[in-house]
């Protein structure tokens, strides 16, 4: 397996441990990822409401890099995925966009031929590589852990755009915390939004958003809450403590990024997957497991 | 045809009679063309007539019978009984949120969607047709495009129900009210049109989080949420100063400059001394390695990306 990985900004900046453990994942699992590194930033839904036109042609130009590598696109941060196969469907739509785009990119000796996919992490995970695959390959399984799995949006709608699975009841996500051991937890929320959008602008109703998440997440019986977008882990995690509190509630749950677990199941050394950088301690999670 | 026995558990309700709302298992028989709302009407003529719903066209044009089908606002009259089973194993039926009081079983009072669309100066504003000066107006196919898609929508409700940030931040006028918004913003006819957009940061303009619910259960295909960013770009160029515009601005600084997001500017500028409130939490990401650096490296072949901005300004000018 081999693909056009493109780890988005967050990864390379805030999330370093996001990017870490993924690379652990991939050695475990013998999946080769040719990092995109002249890519630009996908425009994380805000640059298309200054530019639309600029953020699809910064993305086709992205497409065009892994299209000339014969590769498909993986990402680990639902948000790069789903803002890239937006302006990939908008493309492939919209043949004077197509065309006005590709005259653009002609300027840079460049093209977009429509050949691209673009894949997040966890679909390769149950698709390409196979949970029965990657089940043989657990080492420290999650060992009846609850874990709560947090969609979110980029990842499953517009149904219309992503179209992996159905938006209404999605289980990708709880296939593979069954394959690596765990219990999935269902609760009222996971594809709803963590707040992270408006948190630089309406704040206190960010917070109230993934608050009312978490807290779901809590009293359905979660030991820790994983997520495949580190836009959600700022949300879910560093602003955890004050979302919170905001909130009235009194509790801590821990939340991994989706590499994370897989790479603790897998046997990476925990040491290894960051968990320390995280603001709300791993470690009760932690403990359970190596007991 | 093959027919199948569904379950249907439905939200009753009846202030009259109880405090409580209750839900309530019905038996159904199926086939592969029944509707939700062609069971819900043999379930209130065959075995409780006191089910109360509302429905009109069964056409899906009229927009009366939407309300919460396995968790998601849905018209009942074009959603196939069978996929609901297939997807669920049971069909719930449940009133839609973000409206108050619920009036009986699965009607709710829609005012609070009515006030937010009235918010919105849903009309035309021609002020010759007042004077008395009609005359024709015609639009080219390009200029109606986007007010047709967007007059697509039936006021169901949909949209409204399923918004995520309505539910915790009243003032968002919502999807429906801002698509309506910027039907008439589009509609070259209308006297006020991009006049109007300086008012909607009241309305909660930049509360929208994309969650695209709007977009996954308009049975219209209106895409609000499309319509919140078009309203949105018109803000940004407007040179609009507020903290959404901002941060847009900041974020398309970032990318110019080195082809990635920096997020320590982008939260600098988009939150300024606000940012003194998460003082705490900086300090906190500093000491785990987490804190972005000030200075993002460019990425290579930075003069692409640059030279597809002056492009994209170009193109837009054109």
């Amino acid at each position: 397996m081999r693909y056009a990985y493109f780890p988005g900004c967050v990864a390379k900046s805030s999330a370093p441990e996001l990017y870490n453990s993924t690379a652990q994942v991939a050695l475990r699992l013998g999946v080769e990822l040719v990092e995109l590194t002249a890519a630009s930033c996908c425009g994380t839904g805000v640059l298309n409401e200054g530019d639309p036109f600029l953020n699809t042609v910064l993305n086709a130009r992205t497409f065009a890099m892994a299209e000339d590598m014969n590769l498909d696109i993986i990402t680990i941060c639902s948000t790069c995925q789903g803002v890239m196969r937006q302006d990939k469907w908008r493309l492939d739509n919209d043949s004077n966009l197509f065309a006005k785009t590709n005259e653009a990119l002609a300027k840079i000796n460049t093209q977009y031929k429509g050949k691209v996919e673009i894949k997040h992490l966890l679909w390769a995970l149950v698709e390409d590589y196979g949970l029965a695959k990657l089940e043989q390959q657990v080492e420290r399984p999650l060992k009846g852990s609850k874990v709560a799995p947090f969609y979110g949006c980029y990842i499953l709608r517009p149904n219309e755009v992503v179209q992996f699975e159905s938006h209404e009841n999605p289980t990708s996500f709880e296939r593979l915390i069954t394959a690596l051991g765990g219990e999935p937890v269902s609760y009222d929320g996971k594809t709803k939004c963590c707040g992270f959008p408006i948190l630089f602008v309406q704040r206190e109703t960010a917070f109230e958003m993934s608050a009312a998440y978490l807290n779901n997440a809590k009293q359905a019986g979660a030991d820790f809450m994983v997520t495949p977008c580190p836009l959600c882990h700022i949300s879910l995690d560093l602003y955890q403590k004050k979302s919170v509190k905001r909130m009235k509630f009194d509790f801590q749950l821990p939340v991994m990024h989706l590499s994370q677990m897989v790479g603790l199941a897998l046997g990476v050394e925990p040491a290894r997957l960051g968990f320390a950088r995280h603001l709300v301690s791993m470690a009760p999670v932690l403990r359970e497991l190596s007991r | 045809m093959k027919t199948q026995e569904a379950v249907f558990r439905i939200f009753r309700f009846n202030p009259e009679l109880s405090e409580k709302p209750h839900y309530q298992t019905f038996q159904v028989k199926i086939d592969n063309r029944m509707t939700v709302l062609d069971a819900l009407e043999d379930i209130k003529h065959e075995q409780d007539a006191t089910l109360t719903f509302r429905r009109s066209c069964r056409s899906g044009i009229c927009g009366s019978c939407a309300m919460k089908i396995n968790r998601l606002a849905k018209l009942a009259c074009k959603t196939r009984a069978k996929t609901e089973m297939d997807n669920h194993g049971e069909i719930l039926v449940e009133p839609m949120e973000n409206m108050s009081p619920i009036l009986r079983d699965l009607t709710v009072d829609m005012g609070e969607f009515w006030r937010e669309i009235d918010r919105g100066t849903p009309w035309l504003v021609w002020e010759e047709t007042l004077a008395g000066t009609i005359k024709e107006n015609l639009l080219t196919n390009q200029q109606q495009r986007v007010p047709d898609t967007l007059a697509n929508c039936i006021m169901c409700g949909c949209c409204f129900s399923d918004c995520v940030s309505r539910v915790f931040d009243k003032n968002f006028t919502g999807p429906a009210s801002l698509a309506k918004i910027h039907r008439f913003v589009a509609d070259p006819r209308d006297e006020v049109g991009e006049k109007r957009v300086p008012t909607l940061v009241e309305m909660g303009l930049w509360s929208c989080t994309h969650c695209y619910f709007c977009w996954s259960q308009c049975p219209r295909d209106v895409r609000p949420v499309a319509a919140i960013s078009a309203l949105r770009i018109l803000s940004f160029n407007a040179g609009d100063t507020n903290q959404g515009a901002r941060h847009v601005r900041a974020f398309m600084n970032s990318v110019k400059g080195t082809g990635m997001l920096n997020e320590a500017r982008l939260y600098l500028e988009t939150m300024r001394w606000t940012m003194l409130r998460d003082l705490d939490l900086i300090v906190k990401m500093a000491t785990r390695g987490k804190a972005p650096s000030l200075f993002v490296r460019p990425i290579p072949k930075i003069e692409e990306a640059r030279s597809l901005f002056q492009l994209t300004r170009g193109a837009r000018q054109k």
